[in-house]
C-alpha cells in the first residue's frame, strides 16, 4: 500500500482537480439549495473554492444517499400509444464516471461494507458502488455520542475507503485504499510519507484496538427467543412515536419499498427509502400486519443492528456513529439498549 | 434554594404517587431524565415506585398528548375487537400537560379521541422550552456535554468551556410567541399558575412572510423543505396525527409520491400542514423533532392566523364550542370566491 | 410540453357539483352561451365532496388551472355541504397564496342549475385569468430522469 504526505493547500488544490474531472462532494456546511439532480441530501457539490471543512465526529447526513439514491430509478417505460417504445420497460442510462466523495469518516466506510453483505447481487447497488469513491479522514476528535470501538471499528480505520487521510503535525498522510483511490492520486506528484509518521499511525491504531471493547459480541451467542421476550421493549415501545428518524439517518439501515409512478404518460418504476418504524413497511395485502403493534417495530430496528443480522452475517449492523442517538426526538439510545440486552437474563 | 423546576418535578412527582397509590389513575405520563443534555424521555409510570424516575425541566419540549390515546387503551381490560365495552367505569391516566398540550388534549376530546372523565390533567404552567437548536447554534460546533439549568439562565459547558446564557434568549420560537402558556385544563395544579402573555403579535414569522412578493414566497417554501428526509417525524410527533393511515400512505389513490422528489415533499407538507388547521395549537412539536430543522410551522401558523381573523377560533380554547371546520356560519367570509355574477348583478 | 409560443391553451379541470355547477353548465351548454373549451369538467356529488388531496392532485398532475364550483350558500342539495367547503377552501386558497401559489390558479365560485350565462362568464373569467399566468410550473410533478431515459432511448 502506498502512503504518501500532503500539505492541506495541497489538499484543497487536489480536491479541486477532482472537481474538474468528477462530481465531488462533501459535507454540506449550510443548508443547500433545493435539491436538484446531482445533489445528495446533506451534501454539497463541490466548485473547489472553498477549503474543505469538516465537523468534529460524521456528518448529519450519512453517505448512504450515494449508494441508495433517494429514489433509485429502477425501470422506464411509456404508456403513449403511438409511441415507438409502447411496451417496453427500459434500464436508465447510467451516468458514466466516478462521483468523488471527501470528508468520509471511518465509521460512514464500514457501513458501506457492511450493507454490501446484504447487496451483494444487487446491480444497482454494486453499480453505484462502482462508480462512488469515498475519501476518508480518520477523526483526531470524537463526539460524546461515538461508539464505533465497541461496535467493531476505529476512529482510525481504512476499511472501506479509497483513499484515507489522517493529520499530521503539519498537514496529512495519505493512505491508498484502493485501485480507485489510485488512480485519483496517479497523476499528482506527491511525496512519499516518512516512515516515523507511518509507524507512529500504525502505533495509535494499535492502542485503539486495545482500547476497543468486545463485551458486545457475547450477544451473538445469546438465545433469541430470551432477548425477543426481554420486558425492556415495552417501555421503549411506548415511548417511540414511530418516526422514521432513526432509519433514514442511520447509515445501516437500508430496506426499501418499490413503486411505480407514472406522470402524464411516461412511468417510472422507483425504488426509495422505507423503515421498519412504518406499520406499512410489514403490512400484508391480506390486511394482516405481523408487526401492527408499535413496540414489534421498535424491537425489530433493534434486534435486527444487533442479532438477526450478526447471526445471519457475522458483524452487528450498526457502525457506532451516535446519529441516531443524537436525533431521536424521544431520546432513544441504541447504547443504552445495548447494555439492557446484554443485561438480559 | 431549589429552581422553579426543581420544584415542580418534586410536586409532579408526589401527586404522580398519590393519584396512582390512591388508585385514581392507573398510568402517568410524564418525563424522565435523558442519556444527553437537553433532552428528555416520554415516560409512562405505572406504579408508585416508578414515579421518583419523574422529572420535568426546559427542554421538555415533546407534546405528551401523542401518548394519551395509545395509553388510555393500554390501561383497558383487554378486549377483542367486537367485544362489548365493559361495564361500569374505565380506568383513568394522569398526564402532565402545559398551555398548547392542554389544549391539543381540549382537540383530543371535541374529536372523540379521548374521553374527558377518564383523563386527570396535571396542569403545569410554562415558561418556554428551550430549543436545544439555538443553543447549539450558539457553539458553533462545539459539543456541548452538560447543561446546568437555572431559573433564567443556562450554564452550557464542553470539553474547554463553560458559558452562562440567558434562558429566554434560547426558548422556541413557538414559546416566544406563544399567549396562553397556562393550562386550559387542570384537575391537579402543579407549581403557580402562569399569566397570560401580553404578545405584541404572536403572528410576527407568518406577518413578516406575507409582506414578500408571491415569487420570494415560493422561494422560501422551496428553500425551506429542500432538505427533507421525509422520515414524517413531524407527522408522527404531532398529537393531531392519528389517522390509521395518513394520506401520504394512501396507495389507490396516490395522493403523494414516496420519493425525494421536490414536488411530492411539498405536497406532503401542504397536506401535512392543512389537516392541521383548525386544530392546531402551535405547541412547536414538529418542528423541535426535525432532524433537519425545517420550519414547517410556519404553514400551521398561518392557517391558526387565518382560522383566527376568519373564524375567531384559537384551537383547544373552548372545550365545548365545535371545532372551526366542523362548523360554518351563514355569512362566512368569501372574498377569495371569483366574483359572483349574479351578486354583482344585484349589486350585494 | 407546453409553450406558451406554440399557441399554447391551457388545461383547466372544473370540480363541478352535480346539482347546481354541473347542471349550471348545461344549460349553458344548451343555450348555446360560448365558453372557453379549455375546462376539463369533473362531476361531484357536492363542493363539499371536494378534498384538498384532489385539488393538489389535479396541480401536481400538471393542471394550469383549477376550478371548484359548488350551489350557492343556502341551496346545497344536501344543506350544508357547500358551508363547509366554504371554511376549506377560504384556508386552502390562502395557503396555496402564501406559499407563492399564483393567485388566480385555483378558483372558487358559486353558480346554480339556473345560471347558464353566469357559468359560462365564470369559465370565462377563470380561463383568462390562467392564460394571463402562463402554463403552471409550481407544484407540477415532473419525472426528469425518465424523460432524459426515454430520450436516450
Ligand atoms: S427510535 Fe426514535 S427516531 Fe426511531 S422511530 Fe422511534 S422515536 Fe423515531
Ligand atoms: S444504529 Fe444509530 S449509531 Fe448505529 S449506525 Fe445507525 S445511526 Fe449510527
Ligand atoms: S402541527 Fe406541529 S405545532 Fe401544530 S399541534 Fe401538531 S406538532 Fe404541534
Ligand atoms: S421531520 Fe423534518 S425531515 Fe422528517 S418528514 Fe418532517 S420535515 Fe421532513
Amino acid at each position: 500500500m502506498k502512503v504518501f504526505k500532503i500539505t492541506p493547500a495541497e489538499l484543497d488544490a487536489m480536491i479541486q482537480e477532482w472537481s474538474k474531472a468528477h462530481p465531488v462532494y462533501a459535507p454540506a456546511l449550510a443548508k443547500q439549495p433545493a435539491a436538484s439532480p446531482d445533489c445528495a441530501p446533506g451534501w454539497s457539490r463541490v466548485d473547489g473554492n472553498a477549503p474543505l471543512t469538516l465537523p468534529v465526529g460524521p456528518p448529519p447526513a450519512s453517505v448512504k444517499t450515494f449508494f441508495f439514491p433517494q429514489p433509485e430509478t429502477l425501470l422506464t417505460y411509456t404508456l403513449e400509444n403511438n409511441h415507438p417504445d409502447k411496451g417496453l420497460m427500459r434500464e436508465p442510462a447510467k451516468s458514466q464516471g466516478i462521483q468523488v466523495v471527501v470528508g468520509v469518516r471511518p465509521c460512514d466506510a464500514r457501513s458501506v461494507l457492511l450493507n454490501n453483505l446484504p447487496y451483494q447481487e444487487d446491480p444497482f447497488f454494486q453499480a453505484n458502488r462502482q462508480r462512488t469513491a469515498l475519501i476518508g479522514f480518520t477523526c483526531e476528535q470524537t463526539r460524546s455520542t461515538c461508539f464505533c470501538t465497541q461496535m467493531g471499528g476505529s476512529p482510525l480505520g481504512s476499511e472501506g475507503l479509497d483513499l484515507v487521510f489522517s493529520r499530521t503535525r503539519d498537514g496529512f498522510i495519505v493512505e491508498v485504499g484502493s485501485a480507485k483511490g489510485e488512480a485519483l492520486v496517479a497523476d499528482l506528484d506527491l511525496a512519499p510519507a516518512d516512515e516515523s509518521e507511518i509507524s507512529a499511525l500504525a502505533a495509535r491504531r494499535q492502542e485503539e484496538v486495545k482500547a476497543s471493547s468486545t463485551e458486545l459480541d457475547t450477544l451473538k451467542g445469546r438465545e433469541l427467543g430470551k432477548l425477543y421476550d426481554a420486558p425492556l421493549w415495552q417501555p421503549l415501545g411506548e415511548s417511540c412515536i414511530n418516526c422514521g428518524a432513526c432509519t433514514f439517518i442511520c447509515p445501516t439501515c437500508y430496506c426499501f419499498d418499490i413503486q411505480d409512478e407514472v406522470v402524464r404518460g411516461q412511468g417510472r418504476r422507483i425504488r426509495y427509502w422505507d423503515s421498519c418504524m412504518f406499520p406499512l413497511y410489514s403490512l400484508h395485502t391480506s390486511g394482516h400486519n405481523p408487526r401492527g403493534q408499535k413496540v414489534q417495530r421498535t424491537r425489530n430496528r433493534f434486534l435486527h443492528k444487533l442479532k438477526y443480522f450478526p447471526d445471519r452475517f457475522g458483524p452487528f449492523s450498526c457502525v457506532g456513529c451516535g446519529r441516531c442517538v443524537q436525533d431521536c426526538p424521544v431520546n432513544i439510545d441504541i447504547r443504552e439498549v445495548m447494555t439492557d440486552l446484554l443485561a438480559v437474563e | 434554594m431549589p429552581t422553579i423546576n426543581e420544584t415542580v418535578s418534586e410536586e409532579i412527582r408526589a401527586q404522580a404517587r398519590k393519584l396512582l397509590e390512591e388508585g385514581t389513575v392507573a398510568a402517568v405520563i410524564g418525563y424522565a431524565a435523558g442519556s444527553l443534555p437537553m433532552t428528555v424521555k416520554p415516560l409512562v409510570v405505572r406504579s408508585p415506585e416508578d414515579c421518583r424516575k419523574l422529572i420535568w425541566n426546559t427542554f421538555c419540549v415533546l407534546n405528551l398528548a401523542n401518548y394519551l390515546p395509545a395509553t388510555l387503551k393500554s390501561v383497558e381490560p383487554p378486549r377483542g375487537p367486537r367485544d362489548p365495552k365493559p361495564e361500569g367505569p374505565l380506568p383513568k391516566v394522569a398526564i402532565c400537560a402545559t398551555g398548547c398540550w392542554s389544549r391539543n388534549i381540549v382537540v383530543q376530546i371535541q374529536e372523540h379521541q379521548v374521553a374527558r372523565d377518564r383523563v386527570v390533567v396535571m396542569g403545569v404552567g410554562s415558561r418556554g422550552m428551550v430549543s436545544k437548536r439555538k443553543v447549539q447554534a450558539l457553539f458553533d460546533g462545539r459539543e456541548i456535554l452538560a447543561v446546568e439549568e437555572g431559573d433564567h439562565e443556562l450554564v452550557i459547558q464542553g470539553a474547554d468551556f463553560s458559558e452562562t446564557i440567558n434562558r429566554w434568549s434560547v426558548v422556541r420560537d413557538n414559546c416566544q410567541t406563544c399567549t396562553h402558556p397556562d393550562p386550559v385544563l387542570v384537575d391537579v395544579r402543579i407549581g403557580e399558575p402562569v399569566s397570560e402573555r401580553k404578545n405584541p403579535n404572536p403572528f410576527m414569522q407568518v406577518d413578516a412572510l406575507e409582506q414578500k412578493s408571491g415569487d420570494e414566497r415560493w422561494a422560501w417554501f422551496t428553500e425551506e423543505f429542500s432538505t427533507c428526509i421525509r422520515c414524517y417525524a413531524c407527522r408522527n410527533a404531532c398529537p393531531l396525527c392519528y389517522c390509521p393511515t395518513c394520506f401520504v400512505d394512501d396507495a389507490k389513490p396516490q395522493w403523494v409520491g414516496k420519493s425525494l422528489d421536490a414536488v411530492d415533499t411539498g405536497l406532503f407538507h401542504i397536506l401535512r400542514a392543512y389537516h392541521c388547521a383548525g386544530r392546531c395549537t402551535d405547541c412547536g412539536t414538529c418542528e423541535t423533532v426535525c432532524p433537519k430543522g425545517i420550519n414547517m410551522r410556519m404553514l400551521t401558523k398561518k392557517l391558526n392566523k387565518d382560522v383566527l381573523d376568519l373564524y375567531g377560533i384559537e384551537a383547544g380554547m373552548q372545550p365545548d364550542a365545535p371545532l372551526p371546520l366542523t362548523t360554518y356560519t351563514m355569512d362566512d367570509p368569501q372574498k377569495f370566491m371569483v366574483a359572483e355574477p349574479s351578486a354583482v348583478k344585484e349589486g350585494k | 410540453m407546453n409553450d406558451q409560443s406554440t399557441n399554447w391553451e391551457p388545461k383547466i379541470i372544473a370540480f363541478l357539483c352535480n346539482w347546481c355547477s354541473y347542471a349550471g353548465a348545461d344549460l349553458a351548454g344548451v343555450s348555446r352561451f360560448q365558453y372557453p373549451s379549455n375546462i376539463r369538467i369533473v362531476r361531484v356529488p357536492c363542493s363539499g365532496r371536494v378534498s384538498e388531496n384532489m385539488i393538489m392532485s389535479a396541480l401536481k398532475s400538471g393542471a394550469d388551472g383549477i376550478l371548484v364550483s359548488g350551489c350557492h350558500p343556502g341551496d346545497c342539495h344536501y344543506i350544508s355541504g357547500n358551508y363547509f367547503a366554504r371554511r376549506r377552501f377560504a384556508l386552502l386558497s390562502n395557503l396555496l397564496d402564501f406559499i407563492g401559489i399564483e393567485p388566480g390558479r385555483v378558483s372558487f365560485s358559486w353558480v346554480s342549475a339556473s345560471e347558464g350565462e353566469q357559468f359560462a362568464e365564470v369559465v370565462q373569467s377563470v380561463t383568462e385569468k390562467v392564460k394571463a399566468l402562463g402554463p403552471a410550473s409550481r407544484l407540477v410533478k415532473k419525472i426528469d430522469a425518465l424523460e432524459t431515459a426515454l430520450q436516450v432511448a
